[in-house]
């Protein structure tokens, strides 16, 4: 008897609260899919290459583990809460007839251990099939190819996430539970009181207002003016006040709904009864509202941080480059022996004809001026982009010229190898012509226009005293396969002109390009890789190209695992909270939609008026984070993204599009969600019952 | 004068055949306009049920209630939101005023709910405030009313749409003998000067002694009818002759064990 008790009301909690249940579900997929990351294939694969950023990701998952548990114990201990409070009565009864407090205690424990149970027994075979998919589909993007996969099963990650899941729904039920069996019979037996409503006078709600939008608007201020992110002070002021002003916003929100009252639009179809409604569930709940908005635009910014990143690091800028042998350094003044020994190496393990290009290219510093600190300069240059309108890309691009008074010097006929193995136009120089090389990640689309415009007048510079005339465009091709050797600016000579400047003192790195037959084959990625292994015989000191994609693939994979993660737990979060809220209120007034009834309401109307409620509901602090997320978005963008990637207009607005876009999708299934469960216990109000 | 209702055999059982309760028991009676209808008799009499079936809150198991000239059980949809609407105000024993709502609100919920043109309604309101004696609460919650206030308040939202019947469910039943009395005066006084046609369902037969005629059930059966001599009889002597029938209900003395 006491068994079936438990199974039949479990049963019925899940049916009833079904949001909430499938909200836990969600979770446990969640906790297992970030606790198995390390047996992605993606990442074994990176784990050869970027062991270092992987371990340090690795370890930083128990941390989001732990953050998502404190935030989901928010969604448990509140929901619970609402499930407990609605059966005082019923407990109330099982006391009375009778049943020890004890008794009740593990009916309780019994009941909601059954229900985690069946939750994880659904959420973990889940989350390992998507664990899985998501370890094949990324596999598959990325070009490993699917051959290697084997499954995996997170023995550890199965573990902790049911640990993590019993631990959370333990502690809320404790405390839950706690409270309840305190209190006497005859306060669980009778209707809950009125919660007496504390009324301050009306400018109280008015300054609270008032006080929100200020607060928000400071901070708004400071992130968009990008003041947040000059000290770690500012950036705790401006999320200290878009917290408290979201907090005083949702609570001066009354203020609001009383002139929506008092200004009275004509009062149909139950309008006032709807605003008044809202009202009560905004006055009652302003707190959750508002940390529920909160959770709503940390999801927004953890996409939109996701994709900044992604963004970033995914560039995957001019390919032209799979290999770069750097030389071993010798007491000679130039390398050119080493560069030799290079060749001969290679070619010594029959591993030349593997590379369809191989060349030198030989790069160094001015040597012929006395005044190292001065052997450049380039007034003309900086005078022209001084006339240029002002903006912060002419600014920057003064700033960048400024310091470019020793810049490095790039033999021609090395480059333009390396533009012929590009594809591109090569570089024509005359006697005492230069061309200007800067490297992609300190330009961007306005800047390169702004020093091509510069160049086509041919500015006449001096280099070591001689005068020298730039021409051509500036050229942004690497020079090498290292992503993180970058010249901010440098200039190519003719080579007689090279071997002059540096008076025969130069570094020289002999480039490779792979044989695209072999690249074809198994995918770049794994050419490389398997050349590599290779490699590594021969002694010989290089950087590839695929730690460069191996980089890049690592910071999109963190990116969008964690911020994915993050923004689908608050989301999920934020708005079960919302919509079980808005269930409980409902069926705690059920008697104001009674007396609807009563009074010649059509079941149609009532929905109407739920609909029009739970529009709002969902409307109001959806708004509010979607207004803050303009703005903190777009601060997040300017602090993480480089100046290169902070990109046209056109693009962030792409990147807020789709973020609007998956909100709205999300907020439909639950709003449509909601609506059909406050349909299905409106239809129950219909019914007619006997009251004495 | 006209018929405002008409009950014809009016039928309600619950339970099944062998265990079964009836309610009403083909009890017929009719309302004519203008009159203050009492019913009265003992817990689980039926009347009640009778209430909701005028009110369409239940549906009867045979039997007609035709309200001026309309078969109400063959109203469907927006017909019948319109009938509970404009055709009966409901007066509840315990209020049923809707807390988050002040007064005036309350009032003036029927017209939102049927998309009335507010003007109507605002003059009504402030006519029936000012007879009913609660302007000063109107724009206040029911948390901060007395029970009296709040059960004018409710006559006045029952009031507010002009309905063709006022249907009153133990008015006075959460109410102290003070307010229960102003209440039934002014009940009183809204028949007489307005010609509002009422039926209220008491066992108070303080309360009852205010209609003009009474029926009283027993076991879903008429089981004795009074009439108010008016103008000849007074009210005191009314409730006597009440009190009388009232002890003879189910059986009188001869019933007791």
């Amino acid at each position: 008897m006491f068994f079936e008790l438990i199974a039949r009301n479990s049963k019925r909690s899940r049916k009833e609260n079904g949001l909430f249940f499938t909200t836990l579900l969600v979770s446990v997929i969640a906790f297992y899919i970030i606790l198995s990351l390390s047996r992605q294939d993606v990442m074994f694969f990176l784990q050869e290459m970027e062991s270092d950023a992987v371990n340090r990701l690795l370890t930083m998952i128990p941390v989001f583990y732990v953050m998502t548990l404190v935030v989901l114990f928010f969604l448990i201990y509140f929901a619970s809460k609402f499930q407990l409070e609605r059966r005082r009565h019923e407990f109330g009864m099982y006391l009375m007839m009778g049943m020890t407090r004890n008794r009740l205690f593990a009916l309780l424990l019994a009941e909601d251990m059954r229900s985690s149970v069946i939750a994880l027994l659904i959420g973990l075979p889940s989350g390992v099939l998507l664990s899985e998919l998501i370890s094949l589909v990324t596999a598959r993007l990325v070009g490993l190819g699917i051959i290697g996969h084997r499954f995996s099963l997170s023995v550890q990650a199965i573990l902790l996430t049911a640990a993590g899941f019993f631990l959370i729904k333990l502690a809320a039920f404790l405390i839950l539970s706690a409270k309840i069996s305190r209190q006497e019979i005859g306060s669980l037996l009778a209707e809950r009181p009125e919660e007496t409503k504390r009324q301050h006078p009306a400018f109280v709600y008015g300054l609270a207002l008032l006080a929100g939008l200020l607060c928000l608007g400071t901070a708004y201020y400071l992130a968009i003016r990008g003041i947040s992110w000059s000290q770690i002070r500012m950036m705790g002021i401006t999320v200290l006040l878009g917290f408290a002003g979201t907090l005083l916003f949702f609570y001066g929100l009354r203020y609001i709904f009383n002139l929506i009252i008092k200004t009275g639009k004509r009062d149909r179809r139950l309008h006032i009864f709807n605003v008044r409604q809202l009202q009560e569930n905004v006055v009652r709940q302003s707190g959750t509202m508002a940390v529920s908005s909160l959770l709503i635009l940390g999801a927004l910014c953890c996409f939109g941080a996701g994709v900044a990143i992604a963004a970033h690091y995914g560039q995957s800028g001019e390919h032209v480059l799979d290999y770069t042998f750097i030389p071993e350094y010798t007491d000679e003044p130039n390398q050119e022996q080493a560069a030799v020994d290079v060749f001969d190496t290679l070619r010594e393990y029959g591993l030349d004809t593997e590379f369809s290009d191989l060349f030198e290219m030989k790069i160094g510093d001015i040597r012929t001026a006395d005044d190292f600190e001065n052997s450049y300069s380039m007034d003309d240059v900086l005078d022209q982009a001084a006339g240029f309108p002002a903006s912060d890309d002419r600014d920057i691009l003064l700033n960048n010229l400024g310091f470019a008074d020793f810049p490095s010097l790039i033999s021609l006929s090395g480059y333009n190898e390396l533009l012929r193995t590009a594809g591109l136009p090569e570089v024509e120089l005359g006697k005492n012509e230069g061309a200007v090389y800067m490297d992609s990640s300190f330009l961007n689309d306005n800047r390169a226009e702004i020093m091509n415009t510069i160049l086509a007048e041919q500015p006449e510079v001096k280099i070591a005293g001689d005068p020298l005339r730039l021409t051509g465009k500036v050229q942004t091709t690497p020079v090498v396969t290292d992503y993180s050797i970058t010249l901010s600016f440098a200039l190519i000579l003719p080579d007689d002109a090279f071997q002059y400047y540096t008076q025969d003192q130069y570094d020289v790195y002999v480039n490779g390009v792979l044989d695209s037959s072999a690249s074809e084959q198994s995918g770049l990625m794994q050419a490389i890789s398997g050349m590599n292994e290779r490699l590594n015989e021969t002694g010989l000191a290089y950087e590839s190209d695929l730690q460069n994609m191996g980089r890049q693939l690592f910071y999109i994979v963190a990116a969008s695992y964690i911020t994915i993660y993050l923004a689908i737990i608050f989301l999920i979060v934020a708005n079960t909270v919302i919509g079980v809220q808005f269930l409980m209120n409902q069926q705690k007034t059920n008697r104001r939609y009674k007396i609807l009834v009563r009074l010649g309401a059509m079941y149609e109307t009532l929905c109407r008026s739920a609909k029009k409620q739970i529009n709002w509901y969902f409307g109001l602090p959806v708004f509010a984070a979607a207004v803050s997320s303009l703005f903190a978005v777009r601060a997040l963008f300017s602090g993480i993204l480089s100046p290169m990637t902070q990109g046209t207009e056109g693009e962030m607005l792409v990147v807020s599009a789709a973020m609007i876009l998956v909100l709205c999708v999300i907020e439909c299934i639950y709003m449509t969600a909601v609506k059909r469960s406050s349909r299905k216990y409106l239809l129950t109000l219909m019914a007619p019952e006997r009251e004495e | 004068m006209n018929t405002v209702l008409e009950i014809d055999s009016l039928k309600k059982y619950y339970g099944k055949p062998g265990n079964q309760t009836k309610a009403l028991n083909g009890i017929s009676f009719q309302v004519m306009e203008g009159e203050f209808l009492g019913i009265m008799g003992s817990s689980g009499s039926g009347k009640t049920t009778l209430l909701n079936c005028i009110a369409t809150v239940i549906q009867p198991g045979g039997g007609r209630i035709v309200m001026r000239g309309t078969q109400i059980h063959s109203l469907k949809g927006k017909k019948l939101a319109q009938y509970r609407g404009k055709e009966i105000g409901y007066l509840f024993q315990n209020f049923e005023l809707i807390d988050n709502l002040t007064g005036r609100e309350n009032i003036m919920l029927p017209m939102s709910l049927h998309n009335v043109p507010d003007q109507e309604g605002k003059n009504r309101l402030s006519r029936l405030a000012a007879y009913l004696e609660i302007t000063d609460v109107l724009d206040k919650f029911p948390s901060q009313m007395s029970g009296g206030q709040k059960q004018r308040v409710a006559a006045a939202r029952a009031l507010i749409m002009d309905p063709g019947i006022i249907l009153a469910d133990e008015p006075t039943g959460a109410l102290d003998t003070k307010n229960a009395k102003t209440l039934m005066k002014k009940l009183a006084g809204l028949n007489e000067e307005e010609n509002a046609t009422i039926l209220m369902v008491t066992h108070d037969s303080n309360a009852a002694s205010y209609c003009k005629r009474i029926l009283f059930i027993q076991d879903g059966q008429i089981f004795h009818e009074l009439r108010r001599d008016i103008p000849d009889e007074t009210r005191p002597d009314f409730y006597e002759r009440i009190l009388k029938v009232m002890s003879q209900l189910g059986g009188g003395s001869a019933n007791v064990l």
